[in-house]
């Protein structure tokens, strides 16, 4: 304890008139009686249990001297040191990325933290301020600006550590952002808790005061920091690398699962500091989740290391399936060939009915309505030829997605005649003309079309549209206004192009695009099909996410959790599945030696110690003691009268 | 200083009481545990040879026709002495509960029951070690009145010797009787010798205690400086309720003892406070304590 105000400390020198006042005032009245002789017995009667007497005599004094004493002691201002911000608020920044998980502290280096926040909330003077802020991946203001222990408290046990990297620099804005909104001409202090897995560099500066406490203690970590399956001829080779950043080389019993049965394990070594790459051949192919996880060799007693989340790592070899694309053509070889030629097609041709007659308008059967998914297709193609009903003779459009060539009048669409004054082409800027190069394509004639208001031009010439598309009625719709016969399109690189941008649109790929390096808390885009209702997301442990798909897909960003995700596509009539991973491979993350120093902007900052973080005053303390001894004088002097 | 018609005429009708009675020297009214000549009939005996015949009751001689001899009481009269403590300590108490002027209501009390019932009063003052001045001895119910106006002439002052004053009055050749010492007992010097020496002379000693009632409960408080009206001795003094406190336990201790030490040897011992009316006391606790009847 020290004294802010320690020459507040003369005025003790109070207590001298006091005990003066108290010499002066033994001056006694006086008072005859008819004998002295009585109480002169009694006085020594007395002398017996003086020094009791002489004490009750003076507690008074005793009191007023300990009243001045407390008052003189508030005014010096003592203060003690605490682990806190005495004056003004404090916005902590509390790590919540995957290495606070670590064990090398009991419990862990999370619990240490916020026992660190707690002795700051509880160190919190009067009317200053905290502001909670929790650096996962998603950072997070707990609570903003709040002096209310209870409150605080109850926030920060709200908190938890993420299993993923921490987005340093969002947790920076909203910390810069907390500390300028305090009132007054002074920016909070901000604290900064965290074992040190900050970014080396790019951290923007923060206003005021930053203090780093750091926690951790031991870099004693294995991490799998890598997992991938590669196609290898017929089979799949499997990659892991293995990181020891430890500063002691480490033996490990490497285990790979396949689809939850053993399929390999090895004793692998690592060099301290130090990676080691391997690879595993000859898979078996097929739709499989491989899992690798790493144990301590033989008996060896205890954890493997202080972090155990990147202990284990999924792998998801899957292959997508192929679209069914219907091709109703009286013969059309360049068409075949694209069709066939684009990867993650699988092109049908319908014959035409043996019992219609050539060259009628219709001559295809649509397939009876059948359930199951090998009889429904992705897409329809109609070369010029519209199919007809199975019952009837009259031509029906099949229900799908359609891509209409050299098209007949159709519902969709009215036809109105054709034209051949095509020089002047004009290509419009859109996705599905992407990559177009349509100068050296030549086009004898076209028909006329009147755009329906559903679609976009894409290609047209003196306003007359050649290449539309559009959405209508639940379904997608292309249409090229031309036969192909009738141009040199399909001599031209554009032609496969076009071709792989429109089916690519009309029957677009069903897919989850996670890359084999998903790290918690990252969003992942999901393209359903068209005809997907729902997304249901089951997570490792077990949750449900549900989604509502729009036309550009899904994002999903609750990849808190490390493991394998399945993610069902619901459709009206059968669902599909496909699983995704999330491992933690970040070396920052992993690295669990605890850092000394920090940079924020260009301000290398090195750990506080405690005792420096501030002190508090306690001179409240001792008027409210000073104020209680008045009162217990009061009532002595009361209860002796 | 009057009594009033009534208290007069009740004080009158009562008599002091002697345990055992003294030789009178002329015959009074008081029953001797001699049998004499008065008129009074005590008893029957039987004839010896050598009796005095004139004392046969010759009545019964002729009914019974056996000789008894007719015993008669004999009558005499009581000593008295009321002795007053009047030292300064004694004048103290305002108005009705000055201990001064309530132990002269109860001397004038005591006396003129003694005067009335024919005894022989003495009335002697103890002041300083000595006998400052006496009332008597005299007889007879006429001189209640120059009793009255010796009492009223009475003053106060001086200090305290009962020991010596006692001693004093009773190497004095007087016969003994009843003696009431009326005093406060403030006498640092002691009273026991002097008591014990009147008793050893035959007296039969009543002390009556008088104490003021704010003796009893002293009203003071606070960081006081004490002076002893009698002596002028200064005691210093911080009072507070527990040394009230001690203050009566050690003034109730005190009269305890007394009361005690004198059952023992058969002194009566009364304790008075001037806040009791003092005929109530003549008239009640006198009576009680068998010292009139």
């Amino acid at each position: 304890m020290s004294f802010l105000a320690p020459f507040s400390l003369f005025l003790s020198l109070l207590a001298l008139p006091i005990l003066l006042m108290y010499m002066l005032k033994l001056r006694r009245r006086e008072v005859q009686v008819s004998s002295t002789w009585l109480w002169h017995a009694v006085l020594r009667d007395r002398q017996a249990n003086t020094p009791w007497q002489k004490l009750r005599r003076n507690i008074l004094l005793f009191l007023q001297l300990l009243i001045l004493s407390g008052l003189v002691a508030a005014l010096a201002r003592p203060a003690v040191a605490v682990p806190s911000v005495s004056s003004g608020s404090i916005v902590v920044l509390l790590d919540a990325s995957a290495s606070m998980n670590a064990t090398d502290i009991e419990p862990n280096r999370f619990e240490a933290a916020r026992s660190v926040v707690r002795t700051l909330i509880n160190g919190l003077s009067g009317n200053s301020r905290m502001t909670l802020i929790q650096a996962g991946f998603q950072p997070e203001v707990l609570i903003s600006a709040e002096n209310d222990r209870a409150e605080l408290l109850r926030a920060l046990q709200a908190a938890s550590p993420t299993n993923g990297p921490a987005d340093w620099k969002t947790a920076f804005a909203l910390a810069a952002g907390a500390s300028s909104a305090e009132k007054g001409s002074q920016p909070a202090t901000i604290v900064i808790i965290s074992d040190g897995g900050l970014p080396k560099t790019g951290l923007p500066p923060l206003p005021g005061d930053v203090n780093y406490i750091p926690v951790g203690s031991s870099a004693n970590n294995l991490a799998l920091s890598a997992l991938a399956l590669r196609p290898s001829g017929n089979n799949l080779e499997l990659f892991a690398r293995i990181a020891n950043f430890s500063d002691q080389a480490r033996q490990v019993v490497l285990s790979i699962y396949r689809n939850g049965e053993l399929l390999n394990a090895q004793t692998v070594e690592i060099p301290a500091n130090d990676q080691t790459p391997i690879s595993i051949k000859d898979l078996p192919a097929g739709d499989a989740i491989y899992k690798a996880h790493l144990e301590p060799v033989g008996t060896q007693e205890g954890s493997l290391d202080a972090l155990s989340l990147d202990d284990t790592a999924f792998a998801v070899n899957q292959s997508h399936k192929n679209r069914r694309v219907l091709i109703l053509s009286k013969g059309n070889f360049f068409l075949e060939q694209v069709l066939s030629a684009l990867p993650g097609v699988s092109a049908y041709r319908a014959l035409p009915s043996p019992d219609t007659a050539e060259g009628s308008s219709g001559g295809f059967k649509l397939p009876e309505p059948s359930s199951g998914e090998t009889s429904s297709f992705d897409l329809y193609v109609l070369d010029g030829v519209l199919p007809t009903a199975p019952d009837s003779n009259l031509p029906v459009l099949p229900e799908g997605n359609l891509l209409l060539i050299n098209p007949p009048p159709t519902s969709l669409f009215n036809v109105t005649g054709t034209f051949t004054d095509t020089q002047e082409i004009q290509v419009a800027d859109h996705l599905l003309t992407q990559y177009l190069d349509w100068r050296e394509v030549h086009i004898a004639k076209a028909h006329y079309v009147q755009l329906p208001p559903w679609a976009e031009t894409l290609v047209s010439s003196h306003g007359n549209p050649l290449v539309f598309a559009g959405e209508t009625q639940g379904r997608r719709v292309a249409a090229l206004t031309f036969d192909l016969h009738d141009s040199d399109l399909p001599l031209q690189i554009s032609f496969p192009i076009l071709f792989a941008n429109l089916i690519d649109y009309l029957a677009p790929v069903q897919s989850v695009n996670a890359g084999e390096n998903t790290l918690p808390g990252e969003s992942i885009s999901i393209s359903p099909g068209l005809d997907v209702q729902e997304l249901a997301i089951a997570s490792p442990s077990g949750t449900v996410f549900s989604l509502h798909p729009d036309e550009n897909g899904s994002q999903f960003s609750e990849t808190g959790e490390l493991g394998v995700y399945a993610v069902n596509f619901v459709k009206a009539k059968s669902q599909s599945a496909e699983f995704f991973a999330v491992n933690l491979f970040s070396e920052s993350e992993s690295d669990i030696r605890p850092s000394e120093t920090i940079q924020v902007g260009r301000t290398m900052i090195s750990a506080s110690e405690q005792a420096k973080l501030g002190k508090r005053d306690l001179w409240p303390w001792f008027a409210l003691t000073a104020f209680s001894l008045l009162l217990l004088e009061w009532w002595v002097y009361h209860r002796r009268l | 200083m009057l009594f009033d018609e009534v208290t007069l005429r009740k004080i009158n009708q009562l008599t002091l009481v002697a345990k055992r009675v003294r030789a009178g020297m002329i015959k009074g009214e008081r029953r001797s545990t001699k049998r004499g000549t008065s008129i009074e009939f005590a008893d029957y005996r039987n004839y010896t040879p050598g009796d005095d015949l004139r004392r046969l009751d010759w009545n019964v001689v002729a009914r019974l026709d056996r000789p008894f001899i007719k015993l008669l009481e004999e009558e005499e009269d009581l000593a008295v002495h009321i002795l007053v403590d009047l030292s300064r300590s004694m004048d103290w108490g305002e108005g009705n509960t000055n201990k001064l002027r309530y132990a002269l209501y109860l001397a004038a009390a005591l006396g003129s029951v003694a005067l009335s019932s024919g005894d022989k009063l003495t009335v002697s003052t103890l002041q300083s070690g000595t006998i400052s001045s006496q009332f008597g001895p005299s007889r007879g119910a006429q001189n209640q009145f120059h009793l009255l106006a010796f009492l009223e002439g009475l003053v106060a002052y001086g200090e305290t010797n009962l020991n010596q004053s006692i001693k004093i009055y009773s190497l004095e050749a007087r016969r003994p009787g009843l003696a009431f010492i009326l005093s406060d007992l403030f006498s640092p010097a002691g009273y026991q010798e002097g008591a014990n020496l009147l008793q050893s002379k035959g007296y039969e000693v009543s002390i009556l205690h008088i104490l003021a009632p704010d003796e009893v409960d002293p009203p003071l408080a606070g960081d006081l400086r004490l002076v002893d009206v009698e002596t002028g001795r200064a005691e210093e003094i911080s009072l507070d309720g527990g040394l009230r406190e001690l203050y009566r336990q050690s003034l109730k201790a005190w009269q305890e003892k007394l009361h005690t030490e004198f059952r023992k040897r058969e002194i009566r011992y009364m304790k008075l406070s001037t806040d009791t009316a003092w005929d109530k006391v003549v008239l009640y606790e006198m009576r009680k304590e068998s010292i009139v009847k």
